[in-house]
């Protein structure tokens, strides 16, 4: 017979702790131990050690929680606990999450099984869990108040049902919501289906993430818990570009990503090179007659996308919301735009007065992605990441979905930048290149204009350097 | 008549004798101001010369104008030239002379006073003649000459405050003119900031990227800085002016040049538990305040004295009566004027009310000088810990600030405008760290003054600090 110890461990979760628990032993004697985590990594797959077999889930910059069987049950423990989670290198917030992260881990298990789910509130304030998206018995909702008693502080509550229907799901607390979501409270939920599934069909790789936001004033590290709209971190699982990992598969793979929106906002998300199906919603799997192709899907507010697709064209992908604000990290949204501003003689003139200024925004921004410059403490620059040609000029829900003709199957290991075969690739003309004919008429049939406006002849700046820059 | 009255002048001589006693009573050579010079230098280190020659006057000018030739005025310097140079001061001098002149006017004996009676009939002759002396003078004018003597130490140590207090003044002004142009100097850079964020708005709206409004916005603040200049600019001639005419000059002597900067603030504030007791055992004000009431003090003595007996006068007399051959009758006349309709209680009575005025004077003076003391020690210390927070607090803190905001331009966190906004505001606390350290030296020039007398005269206009209607847009 196997300790329990030794149990988690055969679990291959690496990095996870047992938890030095503030609660005594004797109090937890009869609770599976909380397991945690100390880093922001993609942790591998958790190959289900018993219960009913299933095709693990890899959790993007996130890992999956392991459980014991109790008679049959399978026993969780969540502890909701203030955390120190990593935005990405250069940043860290102080959030409020599960069993050491932010989002808590991903929790896998099979249709038909019976769950029961310890959580032990560790927070200031108390809390519950809301199985957002599962048919549960309705004391089972945690909605504070409406189906229970919110879990105070130090106490331990017990969640139990049966995972009737398979598909994707979130949790979050459902007291305090507001404040608790806004610090990052929630985790990912997957039901398998038991055995064969008409609707779902096998997959090589399963991919998951939680899309969040957070608003971090730069310099500092704890969310302001009151912003409704103007965040200025986006997320796929508490992790900003270039703090996502990559998404790496194998040519010909069949991937399947699993995409759940936490934030206030829609997201579009988009990926590059291939088509996808969206085969999944928060109501189960789509019919197979609804279902086309795509390859931008929007994810609404509090929704959950499943899309699959056969990764059959090598490269380097982009993957990313299509909202360009969101694939940048802080901004200011007050900064006026400088495009065009002839600066000369001016960055003289403050230069005497403010002896580190330097020019910016006066061909555009992408001079944030090539400088850099020092930064308030914690702040991640707003455009970053290099690749193998240069700046990638990205922040926030950003990623790249990597097709590699020699991924070995089940691993998930960053290949490197992707190698185009000559010839294949973007090149610099050279050639003549001829005056191109400029549109030169105003107004339309319907509108003709009276007098010739003054703006018709259209000056066409052309990005210079000055000096001083 | 020499012959006759050999013998009255030898008797007369014995008086006269007597009154020498009563005190010295010619010019001394210095006029006094030895001992004005004496305090002077004792107390800040300073020369004061009182020219009475042209070549005085000449060797004067000439240190004046080497004084001037240092380049920047020292503090020191700028005080050294108003006592040599003030020409109200120089007039303060000769006040002594006045009193002087007084003092040895009382000293000085009354002349004696002498009769002649000569009638004729035939060969009858009656002759009487008198040398008559005011013999209460003898009493009196020791007691007179008291009283100016007081009254001449006191005429010394006015003027000795009057130069003093002018020392304190120029170095007050000294303080404004220096600290007034350092502002100037800083708003000078505002302005210069404010000009490239106008310049820069105006290149933004030529450039099709900011409204008129948005321009117009960002024009307020040039508008501010430019208000901002001229004030300071309007404090700083006024603060110059005071100083120029303190120090008595004009013409070209007035292109005098001032240091960039204020002396540092001092590290910490001297602690003077014993001040109040210092200050009354210093103060020019209350030593002066004594003297009066002791030539007040002697005057009634004088008036008590001399109450019923306004003139008695008593001299050696002779009288011929009869043939020219006679002798004379020797004798003595003895005049007295009786007060039968002026008993002299009015006069009594009004010295009488003086010497209670002086009194009181006195009194209150010491009350004043107690009180005077304490304000200007108090404001010492509590400018020097505003200084202090200024400098240690505010001003660092405004840098923090720049530097953080600096942060957050570069990560494109905020705009140029508000960078340059920002360093405004460091700009205006660095200021007020100047107007702060400009409070503490004019405060401890006041202490140094509170010591000698009283503190007088203001420091000029200050410059505002707060940020008008316009600046506060963003
Ligand atoms: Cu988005």
């Amino acid at each position: 017979m196997v300790t329990r110890r030794d149990f988690f461990r055969g679990a291959g979760v690496a990095g996870a702790t047992l938890a030095a628990s503030a609660v005594s032993r004797v109090s937890l004697a009869a609770l599976p131990e909380p397991v945690t985590m100390d880093k922001a990594d993609t942790q591998p797959p958790l190959l289900p050690p018993n219960g009913r077999p299933y095709n693990p889930v890899v959790t993007l910059n996130g890992w999956t929680l392991p459980w014991r069987m109790n008679k049959g049950v399978k026993e969780f423990h969540l502890v909701a606990e203030p955390v120190v989670r990593e935005i990405a290198p250069g940043m860290k917030a102080h959030l409020w999450g599960y069993n050491g992260q932010s989002p808590g881990p991903t929790i896998e298990v099979v249709e038909g099984d019976r769950v029961r789910l310890f959580v032990t509130n560790r927070l200031p304030e108390h809390t519950t869990i809301h199985w957002h998206g599962q048919r549960i018995p309705n004391g089972m909702d945690g909605v504070g108040g409406l189906n229970q008693k919110q879990i105070p502080v130090g106490k331990t509550y017990v969640y139990e049902f049966v995972a009737r229907r398979p598909g994707t799901f979130m949790y979050h607390p459902h007291a305090d919501e507001m404040t608790q979501m806004a610090m990052g409270m929630m985790g990912f939920w997957v039901t398998h289906p038991k055995g064969q599934h008409p609707l779902i069909d096998p997959v090589d790789r399963d991919f998951c993430f939680l899309l969040n936001a957070f608003d971090i004033d730069p310099g500092s590290y704890t969310p302001k818990v009151n912003t409704m709209l103007d965040f200025n971190l986006w997320m796929w699982n508490s992790r900003s570009f270039p703090g996502i990992d990559s998404l790496n598969v194998r040519l010909n793979d069949k991937v399947r990503i699993r995409i759940g929106n936490l934030t206030m906002t829609n997201h579009p998300i988009h990926l590059h090179g291939h088509e996808f199906l969206v085969t999944g919603t928060d109501g189960g799997p789509t019919p197979v007659s609804t279902r086309w192709y795509e390859v931008t899907t929007d994810v609404a507010v509090g929704q959950m996308r499943q899309i699959e697709l056969l990764a059959d064209e090598e490269g380097d992908w982009a993957f990313h919301c299509h909202k360009s604000h969101h694939t940048m990290n802080a901004m200011g949204h007050d900064v006026p735009t400088m495009i065009g501003v002839d600066h000369r003689g001016l960055a003289k003139q403050i230069t005497s007065l403010i002896p580190e200024y330097m020019v910016m925004g006066e061909r555009g921004m992408a001079d944030m992605g090539e400088m850099e410059m020092p930064l308030p403490d914690n702040t991640l620059p707003m455009m970053t990441g290099t690749g193998p040609y240069g700046p990638v000029e990205m922040g926030g829900m950003f990623t790249v979905f990597k097709v590699r003709r020699e991924q070995k199957p089940g691993d998930y290991k960053d290949p490197g930048w992707y190698k185009q075969p000559p010839g294949t690739q973007a090149y610099e003309w050279t050639g003549p290149l001829a005056e191109p004919a400029r549109f030169r008429s105003e107004g339309g049939q319907s509108m003709p204009l009276a007098t010739k406006s003054p703006g018709a002849e259209f000056q066409v700046r052309k990005p210079k350097d000055h000096s001083g820059h | 008549m020499n012959g006759t009255l050999q013998g009255l002048q030898g008797r007369a001589s014995v008086f006269v004798g007597a009154m020498i006693l009563g005190g010295c009573a010619t010019f001394t050579p210095d006029g006094g101001f030895g001992s004005v010079e004496q305090e002077v230098r004792q107390r800040i280190g300073k020369d004061a010369i009182w020219p009475r020659t042209d070549a005085e006057r000449e060797a004067l000018e000439s240190r004046v104008a080497t004084l001037l030739s240092k380049r920047p005025l020292s503090a020191d310097d700028a005080v050294q030239v108003a006592i040599l140079n003030n020409r109200d001061l120089r007039a303060a001098f000769a006040e002594l002379g006045i009193a002087e002149a007084d003092l040895v006017q009382a000293g000085r004996l009354p002349n004696p006073h002498f009769s002649m009676f000569r009638a004729k009939l035939g060969h009858d002759y009656k002759i009487e003649q008198a040398l008559t002396f005011n013999v209460l003078s003898l009493v009196t004018a020791p007691l007179a000459f008291e009283v100016e003597k007081r009254r001449f130490a006191r005429a010394q140590q006015s003027v000795a405050v009057e130069v003093l207090r002018l020392a304190s003044e120029t170095r007050k002004a000294w303080i404004a003119a220096v600290a007034s142009e350092e502002t100037v100097r800083y708003m000078r850079q505002v302005l210069r900031a404010a000009d490239a964020s106008a310049e820069l708005a105006r290149r933004m709206e030529q450039a099709g990227n900011w409204s008129r409004l948005a321009r117009a916005r960002e024009h307020g603040f040039y508008a501010d800085a430019a208000l901002y200049l001229a004030r300071a600019e309007h404090a700083q001639s006024a603060a110059r002016e005071r100083l120029t005419r303190l120090m008595g000059l004009w013409g070209g002597q007035a292109g005098y040049e001032l240091p960039e900067r204020l002396p540092d603030l001092p590290g910490t504030a001297s602690e003077r538990p014993d001040i109040e007791r210092q200050a009354i055992a210093q103060r020019l004000d209350i030593r002066a305040a004594i003297l009066e009431t002791e030539a007040v003090a002697r005057n009634l003595d004088l008036t008590e004295t001399t109450r019923f007996i306004n003139v008695l006068e008593l001299g050696p007399a002779r009288v011929l009566e009869g043939e020219k051959s006679d002798p004379y009758k020797k004798g003595y006349e003895i005049a007295l004027e009786l007060p039968l309709f002026d008993w002299g209680t009015a006069r009594v009575a009004k010295a009488e009310a003086i010497y209670w005025q002086a009194l009181d004077r006195a009194a209150q003076t010491a009350i004043n000088a107690r009180s005077e003391v304490r304000e200007a020690y108090r404001s010492y210390r509590l400018t020097h810990d505003i200084a202090k927070h200024y400098r240690d607090e505010i001003v660092p803190l405004r840098k923090r600030i720049a530097e953080e905001n600096l942060l957050r331009y570069n990560g494109m966190l905020i705009g140029v405008f508000d960078l340059l906004s920002d360093t405004r505001s460091q700009i205006l606390s660095v200021t007020g760290y100047v107007e702060a350290l400009r409070d503490f030296w004019a405060a401890d020039a006041d202490l140094q003054m509170a010591m000698i007398g009283r503190v007088e005269g203001t420091l000029g206009p200050k410059t505002l600090l707060t940020q008008p209607e316009a600046a506060a847009g963003h």
